[in-house]
Formats: C-alpha cells, structure tokens, sequence
C-alpha cells in the first residue's frame, strides 16, 4: 500500500514537472492550434491527440515525416499563436516532391489539406514567409 | 470524395482569408531537409483508429469478426507486456468501431490490469474509468479520442518512469495487431482500394529503426528478437510502389505474418 502510494505520488511529481516543463509559448501555440482545428472538426475531421513543436525563422523551416492511409482526408495545421506573421504549411511526396493540396494561410496560423492517392510517407513542412522568429504547434485532423 | 470534404472544410473557413485552389507550386525539399525530417511517434506513426477509419470508407467493415480469444497477460516480462499493451489498444479501437460496449470494457480492464504492472496505472486509471463511462453510455466517438489519449498518457507515463523504450514496442504491439485486422477485413471483401492501404513501407522502416536503436538488454529478449525478424519479412511485404495493388495471396501473406507477430506477444511466457 505505501508502495502505491509513493508511486502515485510519484507520478504525480514527474506529471507536474512535465507541466511546468511545458513553455508559455508552447501552451498558447497549442491552444490556439487546437482552437483553429475545432473548424475542421466541425466538419467530421477527428483532431489526432499528438503534435510537434518547432521553430521556425525565415530561414529556417521544420519538415515532419507523417504516414497517411488513401481515402482518408487530411489537414495538417500550425499556429504560432502570436504576433502577425505569414505562416505557410505545404505537403510533400516521400522523394520530397510538391503534391496537390490545399493551403490555408492566416497570418499566425496556416493549413494544408491533403487527400492521399497513396498510403505511405509523405512530408509536412511549416515555414515562415514573413515575421520574427517563433515557435509553432503542428497537430493534424483527418476523416 | 476526399477532396469535396476537404474544399467543404475550407469554405467553413471563409470568413478569414484562405486560398481553396489546390497547389503543387511548392519547391521540392532540398537534401537537407529530407535528410533532417523530425520523426515522431506522436505524428509519425498512425493509430489504430486512423488506419481503421481508412478501410471504413468502402462500407461498414464486421469489425466482430476480427475479435480474438482473450490473451494472457500473465507475463513478467516487460517488453512482451509493452507490447500486448500495443495490441490491446488496438483491440480497444475495434470494439469501439464494432460499437460493443462489453467489449470495450473487457478491453479495458486487460489494458488497465498490464498498464498496472508497467508501473503506469496511476495515470490511466482515470482513462480507464472514463472509458468505461463511455462505454456504457455508447459515446462511441468520445470513446474513440479516449482511447487515442489513453495511448498517449501510457507512452507518457512510460517516458516519466523512465521506460521510453517500451513506447518504441507498445507502438510496434498496436501497429501489427492493426495491420492483423485490416488484412483480415480485407481479404472478407477484397478491393484494390482497401488494398492500397497496405503500403507502408517508411513505416516499417521507422519502427524497425526504433527497435534497433533499444537498449542491448531489451534488443536480446527472445520475443523482441523475433518481432524484430518477422518486421523484416513484413517490410518486404508492405514495401510496394504506389501504383502496384496487393493481390489477394499477397494480402493473405501479410495476413499470415500479422497473424504470426500478434500469437507470439500474446503467447503464454
């Protein structure tokens, strides 16, 4: 019993610094990403419970391999949450080649939906066309 | 239909500014971006749900069918319970897709009773309760993100204790009791649309890198070893172009292989 207990107890002290772990920045990002993909949920995309967060700066973009199933839609979807800025999140084949998607850009936030012909590897990349240095949240939804 | 969902989406959005052309203007990555993708299992490697969601489209699947008799869970050894804590998870999003509450249940308790003895039931345990809550409730949609988050906090829990290399084998447990049941609703009705989803080859290889980079200690337990075998074999076997279909032999191979994995984490030590 006190081994449950000292366990628990435990847990509870590592889940706390895990929070505190956690950047103001990377709360806001998250929240307002999840925020902005409600729209997407509304229309049936079930928002995945996992993301990304990156930096990004005007010369400095993050690519994320995902692996996505044909049939599904997708919409992968960044924000960073503050200042205003251009984000811009594109999808590519798994040789890195651009594919056909549609993008959504606005100022701190942007989107791409994706519909794959091919289930496999592709990659998402968020970069910043205009704006200061900042780190971003990148969850996606799919149906 | 795919891409009707998605421009529906966007006109949801019209109300700030959006482009709802599809594009491929973009330039292609460089080397270096290819070469520094981030590679996460948090984004990297489907669910069970996503991959499930994808073989509904053609039709409401008999997930039922894809049951299985109740494994031991019995085990000491922690890479094997990592594991059938993967498959169970996965079990969890077939019932919930079979809409059987009981099930769900039944899942749960299992997913909770090896959750416990990984020393990660503190964390879950409020999952577990909420699972079943829904369960009853038949929230079918709510139990679907209850599972997805449960996957989670257990990987997270498993990364408090210090046990991040069981997260590389509960993703591997979850990934190959999918491939199991998707095979199997495949070969039920066969379609090169339900086929083509098969192909996962970077995904394979994602895992099996994962599996490559364990400790020496969990790299030699005897069940790790062979699934680290028998991925190479389903490698082979997922590894197709785009453009090629599974045939119904090739299916049924992959079927088999799936099969083979999953009886031999939910084997008795």
């Amino acid at each position: 019993m006190i081994r449950l207990i000292l366990t628990a107890l435990a847990v509870c002290l590592v889940m706390s610094y895990r929070c505190l772990a956690d950047t103001d920045e990377q709360v806001a990002t998250r929240s307002d990403v999840i925020d902005f993909a409600g729209a997407f949920q509304n229309d049936g995309f079930k928002i995945r419970d996992g993301n990304f967060f990156g930096k990004v700066s005007k010369d400095h973009s993050e690519v994320v391999a995902v692996n996505l199933y044909s049939g599904n839609a997708y919409w992968f979807t960044a924000s960073t949450g503050q200042k205003v800025e251009k984000l811009k999140v594109s999808v590519f084949d798994d040789n890195g080649k651009p594919v056909s998607y549609l993008p959504y850009q606005s100022g701190t936030r942007a989107a791409a939906g994706f519909s794959p012909d091919a289930s496999g590897l592709y990659y998402v990349k968020v970069a910043l066309e205009e704006g200061q240095p900042a780190t971003f949240c990148l969850i996606y939804s799919y149906k | 239909m795919s891409v009707i969902a998605l421009v529906s989406t966007v006109s949801a959005l019209a109300d700030q500014q959006s482009t709802a052309q599809p594009t491929a203007l973009d330039s292609p990555l460089s080397a270096d971006e290819l070469k520094n993708a981030v590679s996460i299992d948090a984004l990297t490697v489907p669910t069970p749900g996503e991959f499930f969601k994808a073989i509904e489209k053609g039709g409401k699947p008999n997930w039922t069918s894809e049951y299985r008799p109740p494994i031991s869970i019995n085990s000491t050894d922690r890479a094997q319970m990592a594991l059938n804590l993967g498959t169970l998870i996965a079990d969890g999003y077939i019932a919930v897709e079979a809409h059987d509450g009981q099930q769900v249940k039944n899942v749960g308790k299992d997913v909770l009773a090896l959750a416990k003895k990984l020393s990660v039931s503190q964390s879950v345990l409020a999952r577990g309760q909420s699972i079943a809550q829904f369960a009853e409730n038949d929230a079918w949609e709510q139990l679907n993100e209850e599972l997805e988050a449960t996957q989670n906090e257990v990987k997270k829990a498993l990364e408090e204790n210090r046990d991040t290399d069981l997260i590389t084998l509960v993703s591997i447990g979850g990934w190959i009791r999918g491939t199991e049941v998707i095979t199997g609703l495949v070969l039920q009705n066969y379609n090169p649309e339900d086929a083509k989803l098969l192909r996962q080859p970077a995904l394979v290889n994602y895992l099996k890198g994962k599996l490559a980079a364990l400790p020496e200690k969990i790299q030699k337990d005897p069940l790790v070893q062979t699934v680290s075998r028998d991925l190479d074999s389903i490698q082979k076997m997922v590894s197709f172009s785009a453009d090629h279909v599974p045939t119904v032999d090739e299916v049924k191979d992959l079927n088999i292989a799936a099969s083979k994995i999953t009886k031999e984490i939910g084997a008795s030590e």
